[in-house]
């Protein structure tokens, strides 16, 4: 099943049409929601909780119609808002129990699962100072922790590495990919910034001027990329051509010793290796096709709505 | 395990009602308002008149206190005080307006505590709808105020009712269905209006004047406009005048000719309270989204 399916959705607000006709798929562990501002990531993830109404088309969350289904969908998410979301003067432990107990765990439940959460994330040692208190990554962590502190099904995470430093940024990573690996818990994950959603995501949705540009599953670009390969060789003669074409890769060579390769899915990189070490050919460079997260943004950038790219 | 050596793992057990949940809420904000010892203080004080009512009744009730006592003063006539309606019309006066100081100080913390680091999109992105939270605040309100109004209002007709000499409380029972609905109305409307001043106004000075201010001053203007009009419709946007209108009449009180309110019959004053109470619920329902809404 489709941890979301849209639906023909349409959100319209203040009379402008914010979310127009979004129809597809997502399937992914973690899926990235990628977008220029104002192309409507931040009113698609307040559409799935119920926050607008679809003025036409719907949604479906692990099945459960938004329209009609929203409390029970919102009993299995947990959000991460953009922006600062606490209550300043409760304590961090406090507050992570608070939000356990209004997801729906019984209050004795709540205070054990408040602590395990703020030390998983790392907030163990301040949990019982005020959030007023925090610097701006603890209020971030915090955040994260009130999310997951009911052990949601889907996880929503609205910029998560906003204004954090590359340490926080990168303990925020590690701990969103801890999530996802965990296997019991789906995310959707808002960035402006690609790297996060290329550390962190399977699949990735891209929004612009509130359509869909592309929906594409990074782990079969991924894979898919690693087939095409670029070599820089030196003493490379017809007989390497031989027997890398024996390998079953199709490739052709220019001037300069450069070599371009599409390998099966039986060969693998060290194969060529080998070949390389058993004719004396030194390989001084190689060089995957790197149609990278950026590519595609901007690709879906550049394309025609309508014309989008789906790649799932 | 530890705590602290625990990883990320889902709930397995069962999760609570969705009864549980919106108690959830009213407790939270029980917490938050009890951890005020000036809260504490004025609610403590909110008690003391009904403790003086009390033994006001146990002495007019007890002939052996009132011997006593007219031995003391020398007076043999009728005894001071007369326990009916009058005496729990000035009660109810009593303790209301001390609802409202109440209200005042607990009012604005309620909602605005959630809006002042913008807390509601987390708290609305559980299973909890925006009028249940409302509701819930509004019950969290509700029932502090409760026990300092109809509460002690129907202790005192209970306790009259057990020390009065004759049948009394039969004959008196529009006293105690009067007192209490007379408080639920004064309830319902203070905590409409605080809950939607909680939700505009975030500094908690500002948002208590405006909470006597949402009560006074168009009391003030329905004179102005009563005197230059010469009608008394304008006593519809009197607050006080409204409300004491309804206490009375709910307690059957009669009051010397000066007094009498009699201008304007009861149904203007139900539909008049309704608007208002709907004005303040339309205040809450434009400012509590969990989104700002983008125009243009």
């Amino acid at each position: 099943m489709a941890v979301v399916e849209l639906d023909q959705l349409e959100v319209r607000l203040g009379g402008r049409v914010i979310l127009d006709a979004l129809t597809g798929a997502l399937q992914g562990r973690a899926v990235g929601l990628l977008g220029p501002n104002g192309s409507g990531k931040s009113t698609l993830i307040n559409t799935l909780l119920g926050f607008h109404a679809p003025s036409r088309g719907t949604a479906r969350v692990f099945g459960a119609d938004i329209r009609y289904q929203s409390r029970e969908i919102r009993g299995q998410i947990g959000y991460m808002p953009e922006n600062d979301s606490f209550i300043g003067n409760m304590s961090g432990v406090h507050f992570v129990r608070y939000m356990a107990e209004l997801a729906g765990i019984p209050s004795r439940h709540a205070l054990e699962r408040a602590h395990e959460a703020m030390f998983y994330v790392g907030l163990g040692e301040v949990r019982y100072r005020q959030i007023s208190t925090y610097s701006l990554g603890m209020k971030q962590l915090v955040k994260l922790a009130q999310a997951l502190v009911h052990g949601p099904r889907f996880l929503i995470l609205d910029e998560p590495t906003n204004g954090l430093d590359p340490v926080a940024r990168q303990r925020m990573i590690k701990l969103i990919c801890d999530v996802r690996d965990s296997g019991h818990t789906h995310l959707l994950i808002s960035s402006h910034l690609l790297r996060d959603i290329d550390e962190t995501c399977d699949e990735v949705l891209i929004l612009k001027s509130g359509r869909i540009a592309a929906i594409c599953n990074l782990e079969e670009e991924r894979r898919a990329n690693r087939r095409f390969v670029e070599l820089e060789t030196v003493a490379a003669g017809d007989s390497f051509g031989v027997a890398i074409r024996a390998l079953g890769c199709e490739c052709a060579s220019f001037p300069g010793g450069r070599w371009k390769l599409v390998m099966p899915e039986s060969a693998e990189i060290r194969d060529l290796y080998k070949i390389a070490a058993s004719q004396n050919v030194q390989i001084r460079r190689m060089n995957y096709r790197r149609d990278s997260l950026e590519d595609i943004f901007l690709t879906a950038m550049d394309s025609k709505l309508g014309a989008a790219r789906v790649g799932v | 395990m530890s705590v602290f050596k625990r990883n990320y793992r889902p709930f397995t057990g069962t999760p609570t009602s969705r009864a549980g949940r919106f108690l959830v809420l009213m407790r939270y904000g029980f917490s938050d308002l009890w951890s005020s010892r000036i809260t504490n203080v004025l609610s403590l004080l909110c008690l003391l008149p009904t403790l003086l009512a009390m033994a006001a009744i146990y002495i007019a009730n007890n002939n052996a206190v009132r011997l006593l006592i007219s031995n003391a003063t020398g007076s043999g006539g009728p005894p001071i005080i007369s326990i009916n309606e009058t005496y729990f019309y000035a009660i109810l006066q009593g303790q209301c307006w001390l609802a409202l100081v109440l209200t005042a100080w607990i009012g604005p913390r309620l909602i605005g505590i959630d809006l002042a680091n913008n807390a509601l999109p987390t708290i609305l992105s559980h299973p909890i709808s925006r009028v249940e939270y409302v509701l819930a605040k509004l019950a969290l309100l509700a029932s502090f105020l409760s026990v300092v109004t109809w509460v002690p209002l129907l202790l005192l007709f209970g306790l009259q009712s057990y020390l009065s000499a004759t049948p009394w409380a039969f004959a008196h029972l529009h006293i105690a269905y009067g007192s209490f609905i007379g408080c639920m109305i004064w309830i319902l409307l203070l905590s409409l209006i605080a809950l939607a001043v909680s939700s505009w106004v975030r500094w908690r000075i500002v948002a208590t004047g405006m909470i006597f201010a949402a009560v006074f001053v168009p009391a003030g203007t329905g004179n102005v406009f009563n005197a230059v009009m010469r009608t008394t419709w304008g006593r519809l946007i009197d607050i006080p005048w409204m409300i004491i209108t309804l206490w009375q009449r709910l307690l059957r009180v009669e009051l010397p000719r000066y007094f009498s309110r009699n201008e304007v019959p009861t149904l203007p004053i139900i539909l008049a309270l309704t608007a208002i109470c709907v004005l303040c619920a339309s205040a809450l329902n434009a400012r509590l989204r969990a989104r700002e809404v983008v125009r243009g």
